[in-house]
């Protein structure tokens, strides 16, 4: 297939946090406000004046110091996060809105309170309480939480204005980025999808760490590019896979599967889309806020809901997934040290194959991917395993 | 002739006048050499410890009789002798653990004299008595056990709960229904008595596809689900987010196995923050509608605040007990008994086990307050133990104590469910029940922000503790996390630090006989100290229970 | 007389179980026995025990 326009510009955008767009961003006058987990709505984060930056750590390699801070039996993103944050890598964040959503996650976020690592005067880190259900009760909580340690605090200490119209206006533009995120990632449900897998992680996270409004034109320019995007005549893929799992912000990591014969045509993980960038839809009577925390709330599929039937609808949901996108498997990876997911990726394991008949390849990732030999092999057998599969299939009928 | 010569040279040379006295008192502490009685390898003892003659006949009539015919007797009282012994060949938890109960005493109690042997005993048999009461009600209630499966009154008149779910939330119903936390006697106690049957369980999650990295705690609970060694006692079961991710991860694996109707009552995250408390009261209220909807009995006010004001006696003389232990050299409970005790009844509930107890150990510590009499007088260091323990050597404060002078006066976990209840209002005592609930054993320092863990500094100066104990819990990512921090602070504030690495459970990790040499390693090295008993410095006992 | 004798052998023979009792106490045979007789056997009887694989548990949407 043809390039697509940007791509080369995103890839290198992703190459550092403070990236052109970021520094850009700033330059013009708005605040870069971190976040790690998608708990925090990213939505609040890019209200005028301000802009979200999903915090990453491309290019890292062993984070000696934080791990003098938190050893090294826990996840590599926080570590990772936190080693950049001691190089000075974070240090153009004017606040991170924090989220005790996982553990490592929450310690990296404590460190930036303890130590005063941000070089910046302004900067703070504000943590909000986030509900492990999705009843009623942790709507109103949730709402409260945003409310109070979101919207008034950026007013408070930036005088950034939070009232209805310019969460109205967040909204706007966020669904548009959504929508246009949405239609581009529809091209993977093709049955020749003319997206893959990498380019569609990079459109993906640029969206996560750049200001949205110097995003939205080159969105619109590989929409309008992939309209007229043909597939190859001779796919170079063998199979289509949903990649699901913990935090993976890792673009090469989905090169590496799709290198092995596999297209990821979903991307079901922390850093993913699905869910992810479904338009918040204000209801009639209800204020923005609600609808923020409620859209959140109700679309996320995190495995630390603890629900009865939000933990069995989460496979449902894989399932569904794997379905539309006209997958003949799913990758589930975790994060080492991830216990979410840990014990989500060893049901998923053995459910899925059992109850949809879906093939699973589940593997243990690191954050730097460094063991990428064997992961090669399991992503190739798992190829394999499956046109074995489809042979067999065929010769039955 | 000169064999002979030499044995009267040696029976000239005794000082029978000492050997009389060590004979009648037993050795004193810095002669005693506990070390050389234990067989190799097992643990077992060539013989059991010597403690004079009033020590070892309260040990054989007041501790081993007595706690030998009480397993006996309990086990008629809180039920029927067939369904344990249904039980007993079932569940390997049970069947390998339960007989081997003495032995958990002697680890615990080793070289304890006079009122310190028998308050910390008391707290021992309190534990095995309450071990007994839940596992009888399990096995009475369990349609394993049963020829035709069936699910009898008893099965529809129990409330299965996470361990972590603590007891005062079913107090509405203690007259008329029983709560049985799910793994505290499959999981939590066997360790301490006998940790060989925990690896099973381990090993079994793992031979499924989790990896070996979360918390071994959760791996073991989920195992048990993989080995289907969870008796099946209730229609319902109601789940915790305590601890930690692992708990709630953990919960993704018993929700398939046990495959009934199930209620998550979450606590917040960030509980400093008063804005939380409101949504953490609702869950609690929820969780009580559940209960009455699955269970057909409604919430009774008036059973709350029976079991809750019951509860309070317990909470204000563990109060007066740590004022003893702060303030005074004459707390007579050891660092093993004090840490298990507390947290069993805290996270258990109001039990009439735990009243009787307390009566007998409140008469034993005032007459030591009275009396004066220091309970462990070879104490050099007043430790504080912090963070999570290692269950398969909780009785390391005792070798610690005997070995090098170290006593352990408090522990973290026993500071914590700190709070009286209140019972005037219905809204007051939802209030300081989810308040309750979020200061739980093991979550409340280690979730809701680092000032939390930190409060180390604030219960060292309290207890007069001159040494910090830290586990190190190798898979809690919540303390590994902050491990640079704590370095940081021991250094700053010039503490004597010893970290202890452990995984929870699983003796396999970081065995007994690598903790001791840690702590030796520190002593001689940092404080140039002589051991009390140099017998115990090096000891093999890697395949005792 | 007779009763003082019916005592008596009473008293002997509780002295005597007494006295068992305490050799097994101090030589600790009961752990002895546990250790090397109860428990391999235990461990051999649940070892070869069959347990429901978790697999046969449906993970049903609705649970009832």
């Amino acid at each position: 297939m043809r390039d697509l326009k940007h791509l080369i510009e995103f890839e290198n955008l992703l190459l550092e946090a403070n990236n052109e767009l970021v520094r850009q961003g700033k330059a013009d006058g708005n605040l870069a406000l971190g976040y790690t987990c998608s708990f925090m709505p990213e939505v609040l984060l890019d209200l005028p004046g301000c802009f979200s930056v999903r915090l990453r750590a491309p290019r890292s390699s062993t984070p000696d110091m934080a791990t003098y801070y938190m050893s090294n039996r826990t996840c590599l993103y926080g570590r990772s996060l936190l080693e950049r944050a001691l190089e000075g890598g974070f240090n153009f964040l004017d606040a991170e809105l924090a989220t005790e959503t996982c553990t490592v996650t929450c310690r990296f976020q404590e460190h930036l309170q303890m130590m005063n690592i941000i070089q910046n005067p302004k900067f703070f880190c504000e943590f909000v309480d986030v509900p492990f259900k999705k009843n009623e009760n942790s709507l109103e909580h949730y709402e409260t939480q945003l409310r109070v340690h979101v919207l008034d605090r950026l007013h408070e200490a930036f005088g950034i204005d939070t009232s209805d119209g310019a969460l109205r206006e967040a909204i706007r533009q966020h669904n548009e980025v959504c929508e246009l995120i949405t239609k581009i990632g529809a091209y993977r449900k093709l049955e020749r999808p003319t997206i893959t897998g990498f380019e569609f992680a990079l459109i993906e996270l640029v969206s996560l760490t750049c200001p949205k409004y110097l995003i939205l034109d080159k969105l619109r320019d590989i929409l309008e590019d992939l309209q007229s995007r043909q597939p190859d005549e001779k796919p170079a893929y063998r199979c289509k896979v949903v990649l699901a799992g913990s935090e993976n912000d890792d673009p090469y990591f989905t090169k590496l599967v799709e290198d092995c014969g596999a297209l990821v045509v979903a991307d079901r993980h922390c850093y993913g889309s699905l869910p992810g960038r479904e338009q918040i839809e204000i209801m009639d009577g209800e204020t923005p806020l609600h609808a923020i925390a409620r859209h959140y709330l109700m679309h996320e599929m995190c495995p630390r809901f603890m629900e009865q039937n939000t933990m069995r609808e989460r496979k449902q949901f894989l399932a569904d997934l794997a379905k539309e996108y006209h997958a003949d498997g799913i990758i589930i990876e975790q994060m080492k040290f991830c216990e979410y997911w840990s014990y989500e990726r060893c049901i998923d394991t053995l459910v899925l194959p059992r109850d949809y008949g879906i093939p699973v390849c589940s593997i243990e990732k690191e954050y730097v991917n460094a063991a990428t030999g064997q992961l090669r092999t399991r992503f190739q057998a798992f190829v394999e395993s499956i046109e074995i599969k489809k042979i067999q299939g065929g010769e039955k009928k | 002739m000169s064999r002979l010569t030499d044995t009267l040279k040696k029976l000239r040379s005794i000082d029978y006048k000492k050997a009389a006295k060590d004979f009648w008192n037993g050795k004193p502490h810095g002669e005693r050499q506990l070390g050389k009685l234990y067989e190799d390898k097992t643990g077992l003892y060539k013989h059991r410890e010597w403690r004079g003659v009033q020590d070892t006949f309260y040990y054989f009539n007041r501790i081993w009789l007595y706690n030998y015919a009480h397993m006996v007797m309990d086990i008629m009282r809180f039920g029927d002798p067939i369904s344990f012994a249904k039980g007993l060949v079932r569940y390997r938890w049970m069947g390998q653990t339960y007989l081997t109960v003495m032995h958990w005493f002697d680890r615990g109690l080793e070289g304890l004299r006079g009122p310190a042997l028998r308050a910390s005993a008391w707290h021992y048999r309190a534990m095995t008595c309450e071990t007994i009461r839940q596992f009888q009600r399990m096995f009475a209630a369990d349609t394993k056990t049963k020829k035709d499966g069936r699910q009898n009154r008893l099965w529809h008149t129990t409330i299965a709960h996470d361990e972590t779910v603590s007891g005062s939330i079913f107090y509405p119903w203690r007259d008329v229904l029983d709560d049985v936390p799910l793994q505290m006697i499959p999981y939590f106690v066997t360790c301490h008595v006998n940790n060989h049957t925990v690896l099973n369980y381990i090993d079994a999650i793992q031979s499924i596809g989790l990896p070996s990295d979360p918390c071994p705690m959760c791996q073991a609970e989920a195992g048990l689900c993989v080995m289907d060694d969870y008796p099946d006692y209730s229609p319902i079961i109601i789940t915790s987010n305590e601890a930690c991710d692992g708990s709630v991860a953990t919960s993704i694996i018993q929700d398939w196995y046990l495959n009934r109707p199930l209620f998550a009552m979450p606590q917040p995250m960030r509980f400093d923050d008063p804005l939380v408390q409101k949504h953490c009261q609702e869950e609690i209220k929820q969780a009580w509608h559940f209960i009455e909807e699955h269970m057909g009995i409604p919430f009774s006010w008036e059973q709350y605040v029976k079991y809750a004001e019951r509860q309070n006696e317990l909470t204000r003389f563990e109060r007066e007990k740590w004022d003893v232990a702060a303030n005074t050299p004459y707390y007579p409970i050891n660092g093993v008994a004090q840490a298990l005790y507390r947290i069993y009844y805290s996270q258990d509930g109001d039990r009439e086990i735990w009243h009787e107890t307390d009566r007998k150990v409140r008469a034993i510590m005032e007459r030591c307050v009275r009396d004066k009499i220091e309970t462990f007088p070879n104490t050099r260091h007043r430790a504080i133990a912090w963070s999570c323990a290692p269950l398969y050597y909780s009785n390391w404060c005792t070798w610690a104590y005997n070995c090098w002078g170290i006593n352990c006066v408090i522990n973290m976990d026993s500071l914590m469910f700190d709070k009286i209840l209140r019972t005037d209002t219905y809204e007051h005592a939802v209030e300081d029940l989810a308040t309750y609930n979020e200061w739980a054993p093991m979550r409340a320092m280690a979730v809701g922000g680092y000032e939390h863990i930190f409060r180390l500094w604030e219960f060292m100066e309290k207890f007069h503790c001159d040494m910090v104990i830290m586990y190190d819990q190798l898979q809690c990512k919540g303390m590994q996390g902050i491990h640079g921090m704590f370095e940081d602070e021991f250094r700053a504030r010039n503490i004597h630090a010893i970290w202890i690495p452990h995984a929870l459970p699983d003796k396999r990790t970081v065995s007994r006989a690598e903790i001791r040499t840690i702590i030796n390693d520190y002593m001689t090295t940092v404080m140039h100290e002589e051991p009390l008993d140099a017998s115990l410095l090096e000891f093999d006992d890697s395949m005792s229970w | 007389m007779k009763v003082l004798k019916v005592i008596g052998k009473i008293a002997a023979i509780l002295s005597a179980v007494y006295a068992v009792l305490f050799a097994v106490f101090y030589f600790d045979l009961d752990g002895k026995f546990f250790y090397y007789v109860f428990e391999p056997m235990m461990v051999k009887h649940f070892d070869q025990m069959k347990h429901r694989d978790i697999m046969d548990t449906p993970y049903a949407q609705d649970v009832k």
